[in-house]
Order: structure tokens, then C-alpha cells, then sequence
């Protein structure tokens, strides 16, 4: 008997938007989401998370859910970021297919149509793309046109815009990735970990009207940092010792040539070996370092090893169900 | 034998007190007549969990006896010395209050102030921890506790005199939700902080008297360990890559200027380099570096690859979920 993933799903769209302290927009938002989810005749949800605002975000959607079942509120004990939250959505949605988009006003509920439409063509995600940023120039599309080009080279998603929180994804894509950190940023690369097809639309962009944005430029460097990790686990998350092992053949390499080198210098050039004694420690240097580098991959091997084998597992049972 | 009607009368006690006790003979029948008093007094049913943790002298005799006289005190005796963090955890699955109550019996609280910290937890705060001021123990004890106080309150967004005080008062969901284990009972509050808790201190007194003192250096050196788990409790610790990174990197470009320097030296025949003790700094800054990201890496993979099991967040209330 096949098992199937997780085929049981209330409902038809879910809808996720994280909000932190975003009083002024919250009104507007639900009832331009309404208006577009209305019209499409699906059984919906939507699922606001309110990532521990400090302001009256909560009282407001809790009267907006008074008079809307279709409305669920996540409340967090603080302030836990956007990935936290959005994790937290992905977690409580029970539609088919779930959208994930940003509370501030700036992506348009008009365009979930169309995200709906090009999912259908087959896709498994499918995210906006704001061609026409009505944003800062300098402090925010400039950083992102980089981010997304160093992004795209290193993950190998061709998105102009990853950044775009506006996305559509099947749930069983979604269900099995897990956000923590900073991760929000790649999902479309955890999701191509995960074998998923992916395509972008473009999609509208409103200027903020209301609250400030919650973005800076410092965050250059986790940034890079999270591009290297997720650079290294979509390559090697299976075969550690590959890299961890070049590094090591590398090192002994290296050790070895200095080891000769010396032995050149002694044995044909007569050096005394005092002159040496530097070079020697270098090469044993280089050849401790290069044996720790073999044991480093071991070690990772062994950690992948326990703790990937279900979503092994989970990954192959997805293509047997497409 | 306890008789049966008085332990049903102490089914549900609202507050329950944790006391972990460590080779405390001779003053386990002070802390526990003035709990009880103090308690007593306070008026809300409450029982008190003695923790024995491996002691070696009479400890665990005097407590037996109390618990035989006063059926609201149940002992724990641990097997050998496990350490506070596995005590709380121990007490907190043997009791049953919503408020727990937890001090160490070593730092000789006078518990006549507990009051007041409830006071201040029933203020709307989940987490209370105890300021001991004044002190009244050793003089080296205090300076190295107020310096490690000092870094944790400029590393932590947490503004606390007495972050590891050992005596609190909290709500049992909160403690229920952070992990306890090794050296992290020292960091509770800001385990609780990093949950969306509210944390607040109110000061308490100590108690004259003897005091244990830290008979190794060892103690003391752990207090410095102790600053880089608050470092990465307080930033890093889904995000390894993004310290170890940091530091690595600095190691390895320092590193690589330096053997950059020496190669053009060699190269344009300046003279040799074989013999120069720089080219073994070089060397070993490189290494060392491209070893420290090599660690963040697979600290990361720990982390994705067991992400699932980790929730990053804290969920307060869910409104809208019906039971359909």
C-alpha cells in the first residue's frame, strides 16, 4: 500500500499574513482582501499572525474576527520575526493551497488570481515579482536588486524578486519546509530543496501609506551569511564529506608539498635545519589541520544521517504522489 | 505514613515550592520552617518540593523527617549530584501548583521576601526573579557575580542586577517551556525573555550566616563560560554561521594579508621566509578561521536538519480555531 502525504485538507486557499505592529492597516487590508477572496467562490481562511505587537493590531483583528469565521488569529507571546510567524501560519493553514503576503498594504489582494491562475499551470510555487517597487531607491531597491542577483547565482532560482512576500504555494510544499531564522528570505530555494516547480508573476506594488518599514541596511551581513549556509546545504546537506573532505585533501596536499619542499632543501641544498624549523611546523600544521577536516565530514555525515532520513523519506513520497 | 485525609486536602496546591539542596544539614530545619511560615502566612495553598541532590551528609535524614510531620513537603532524592538545572526539572514534574516558587538552598535567601515577589508576578509579570541585596557573602563572591552581571546586562536586552541569583518565582507554563538542562538554570530569565515572557526582579534579602564557599577557581571560570552561552542565547543560537562566521572571517582575511605579504616578499626576493615565525601565525590564523566557519556550518546543519522539532515561537492565544 502507497501512503500518501497528507491528502486531507479542509480547505480550498489559506491565506497567511504576519503583521507587527500595524494598527492603521489592518482594517484596510482585511477588507481589500475580502473583497478579492469573495468573488473567487473558494472555501478560504484567512490567518493573521500577530508577531507580538505592541500596539492595538490584536484588539482590531479580534473585532474583525468577531464577524468573520473565515478570519483566525495567531497571537505571539512577543516578537519572534517574520520567519517565526510565518512558520507559524504555514503550521495552523488547512487550505490546499496557501498565500502568504505582507501586512503593510503594499502587495495587492488583486493579484491572487493570478498567482491562483499559474499555479494551476502546474507549479508548486509561485511568487510575485515587483517589477515596478514603489519603494526608497537607494536604501531598498538598490540592496535588493543585489540581494537578488547574489541570491539567484547562489541558489540557481531564477526570481527577479524573492523578496516579495506576496507567494503561492501547494501545502504540501509548504507543510514540509520549515522556517527559522532569517529563512523567509529563500523559501523559494528551501522549496527547490524539496523539489518543488517554481515560476513568478509580476505583481502590483503600493508605496507604504500607513507605519514605517521594518527593514535595514545592516542586515547586509546575516544575509550573506544565510546565503552561505543555504549555498552549502543545497549542495552538500547529503554528502558533507565532500566538502569538508576537499578541504582536508586540500590541506594535506599542501602539507605534503611544504613536506617536500623541506626535505629538497636538506637533502640538495644542504640547509641546516635549523633555518627550517618554522617550515617544519607549518607542514605538520597544515597536516593535522587537513586529518581534522576528514573528521569534521565524518561527524556531519553521522548528523545528517539522524536527522534526515524521515525527510528522505518524505521527499521521495512526494514524487510518487506527482 | 502520611494519613490519607491530609494528603487529599493537598491535591492542588496553587503554589508550589522547588528547593534544591546540595550536602545542607544544618540548615534544612531553618528553610523549611521559615517557607512554611512565610507561606503560611501568605495564605494560598502551597506544598514544598525538597530536591536532595546527592548529598553525602545528613541532608536527606532531616528532610525525611519533615516530610513525615508535614504532609504538605515531599523529597526528591536524586541518585548522585545531577546538577540544579536537572533538580528543577525533576521537582517541576513532581508537583502539581501553578506558581512555582524555586530557590537553591545555597544562596541562603531569607524567604520572609518571597511575598513580595509574588506580589510582583500577580502585577502582570510571568517571571520574578530575586535581587539578593543586601549581600552578605564573601567578598570576592559578590565582585564576580556584580562584573558578570554587569556583561550579561550589556550583552542581553534584559536589564537585571541578578540574573543568576537562584531564587524566582514563575508561572508553570513558562517553566514548562524552556529547556532545562546543564548550566541553563542560571540563565532562566533569559530563557523566559527570549519567549515573549515578561521578567521583572524585585530585591530579596540574604540570609547571615555561613555560606559555601567556591573552593575551586573552576567556579569562577565557569562564570566567564557562562557569558558566551548568554551571548548565544541572547543572539545566535538558531543562526551559528552568523557568529562563528563573523569571527572566522576576521581570522581568515587577518590570515590571509599576512601570507599574502610573506609570498610577495618571497617573490620579489626580498629573502626567505622558511625561517620566519610570521609565516606560522599566517598559517595557523587561516586555518583556524576556515575551521570556525566549518564548525557554523555544520552547527547549522544541526539546526536545519532538526528544525522541525525546534518551534522558534511562542504562541499566546489562537482565536478563530473551532473545534470543527
Amino acid at each position: 500500500m502507497k501512503s500518501t502525504v497528507e491528502t486531507n485538507y479542509n480547505l480550498e486557499l489559506s491565506l497567511i499574513i504576519p503583521l507587527y505592529n500595524e494598527e492603521d492597516n489592518v482594517k484596510p487590508l482585511y477588507l481589500s482582501i475580502k473583497k478579492v477572496v469573495e468573488k473567487l467562490r473558494k472555501s478560504y481562511e484567512i490567518i493573521f499572525i500577530d508577531d507580538g505587537s505592541t500596539d492595538k493590531t490584536f484588539t482590531l483583528l479580534e473585532k474583525i474576527s468577531r464577524e468573520d469565521k473565515h478570519i483566525k488569529i495567531i497571537k505571539f507571546r512577543g516578537n519572534f520575526g517574520q520567519s517565526a510567524a510565518m512558520a507559524a501560519g504555514f503550521e495552523a493553514a488547512q487550505g490546499r493551497v496557501v498565500i502568504s503576503m505582507d501586512g503593510d498594504l503594499q502587495n495587492d489582494p488583486q493579484d491572487i488570481p493570478n498567482l491562483l491562475q499559474k499555479l494551476d499551470e502546474g507549479y508548486d510555487v509561485v511568487s510575485g515579482w515587483r517589477k515596478n517597487r514603489k519603494d526608497k531607491f537607494l536604501v531598498r531597491k538598490i540592496p535588493s536588486k543585489i540581494a537578488n542577483k547574489l541570491i539567484c547565482s547562489v541558489t540557481k532560482v531564477k526570481l527577479h524578486d524573492t523578496g516579495c512576500s506576496l507567494k503561492a504555494y501547494r501545502a504540501e510544499i509548504i507543510k514540509r519546509i520549515t522556517l527559522y531564522g532569517e529563512l523567509h528570505r529563500f523559501i523559494p530555494a528551501l522549496a527547490k530543496i524539496e523539489g518543488a516547480k517554481i515560476a513568478e508573476i509580476v505583481v502590483n506594488h503600493h508605496p507604504r501609506k500607513f507605519g514605517k518599514s521594518k527593514y535595514n541596511l545592516t542586515r547586509t551581513f546575516k544575509v550573506i551569511m544565510d546565503l552561505t549556509t543555504l549555498n552549502f546545504l543545497m549542495k552538500y546537506l547529503h554528502k558533507p564529506l565532500q566538502f569538508f573532505g576537499a578541504i582536508g585533501i586540500l590541506l594535506n596536499v599542501l602539507g605534503i608539498v611544504t613536506l617536500f619542499w623541506i626535505a629538497c632543501r636538506l637533502l640538495i641544498y644542504k640547509f641546516p635545519v635549523i633555518q627550517l624549523n618554522i617550515l617544519i611546523t607549518v607542514a605538520f600544521l597544515l597536516l593535522a589541520g587537513g586529518v581534522q577536516f576528514f573528521f569534521f565530514g565524518l561527524v556531519t555525515d553521522l548528523i545528517v544521517e539522524t536527522g534526515t532520513r524521515k525527510r528522505l523519506y518524505l521527499l521521495e513520497n512526494y514524487r510518487s504522489v506527482e | 505514613m502520611k494519613s490519607q485525609h491530609t494528603t487529599e486536602s493537598v491535591k492542588f496546591p496553587k503554589i508550589s515550592a522547588i528547593v534544591t539542596l546540595l550536602n545542607l544539614e544544618d540548615s534544612v530545619e531553618q528553610i523549611y520552617s521559615s517557607l512554611s511560615q512565610t507561606l503560611e502566612a501568605y495564605g494560598e495553598d502551597f506544598e514544598i518540593v525538597f530536591i536532595d541532590d546527592g548529598s553525602v551528609d545528613g541532608t536527606f535524614t532531616k528532610l525525611s523527617q519533615i516530610a513525615d510531620k508535614d504532609a504538605r513537603t515531599k523529597v526528591i532524592k536524586m541518585r548522585s549530584t545531577f546538577g540544579e538545572a536537572s533538580a528543577v526539572d525533576a521537582g517541576l514534574k513532581a508537583t502539581r501548583g501553578d506558581i512555582i516558587i524555586y530557590f537553591t538552598g545555597r544562596v541562603r535567601i531569607d524567604p520572609k521576601d518571597i511575598p513580595a515577589l509574588l506580589q510582583k508576578l500577580k502585577a502582570g509579570n510571568d517571571l520574578v526573579i530575586g535581587w539578593r541585596s543586601p549581600r552578605r557573602d564573601s567578598r570576592l563572591n559578590q565582585v564576580v557575580s556584580k562584573l558578570f552581571n554587569y556583561i550579561v546586562r550589556n550583552i542581553s536586552k534584559l536589564k537585571l542586577h541578578d540574573v543568576n541569583s537562584g531564587i524566582l518565582v514563575t508561572k508553570r507554563s513558562v517553566l514548562e517551556r524552556i529547556p532545562l538542562y546543564g548550566n541553563l538554570n542560571n540563565f532562566i530569565p533569559l530563557l523566559a525573555s527570549r519567549q515573549g515572557y515578561n521578567v521583572a526582579e524585585e530585591k530579596i534579602g540574604q540570609l547571615a550566616g555561613t555560606f559555601r564557599q567556591s573552593r575551586y577557581v573552576k567556579e569562577y571560570l565557569q562564570r566567564f563560560l557562562d557569558i558566551i552561552t548568554v551571548i548565544f542565547l541572547s543572539n545566535y543560537s538558531k543562526k551559528p554561521l552568523h557568529f562563528l562566521g563573523f569571527v572566522g572571517a576576521i581570522f581568515v582575511i587577518v590570515g590571509l594579508g599576512i601570507n599574502i605579504y610573506l609570498f610577495i616578499y618571497r617573490i620579489f626576493q626580498f629573502g626567505g621566509i622558511a625561517g620566519r615565525p610570521l609565516l606560522l601565525l599566517g598559517v595557523l590564523l587561516l586555518m583556524i578561521g576556515i575551521q570556525m566557519i566549518s564548525i557554523g556550518l555544520i552547527g547549522e546543519m544541526i539546526i536545519f536538519t532538526h528544525a522541525g522539532e525546534i518551534k522558534e515561537y511562542n504562541i499566546e492565544k489562537i482565536i478563530g480555531y473551532s473545534g470543527e
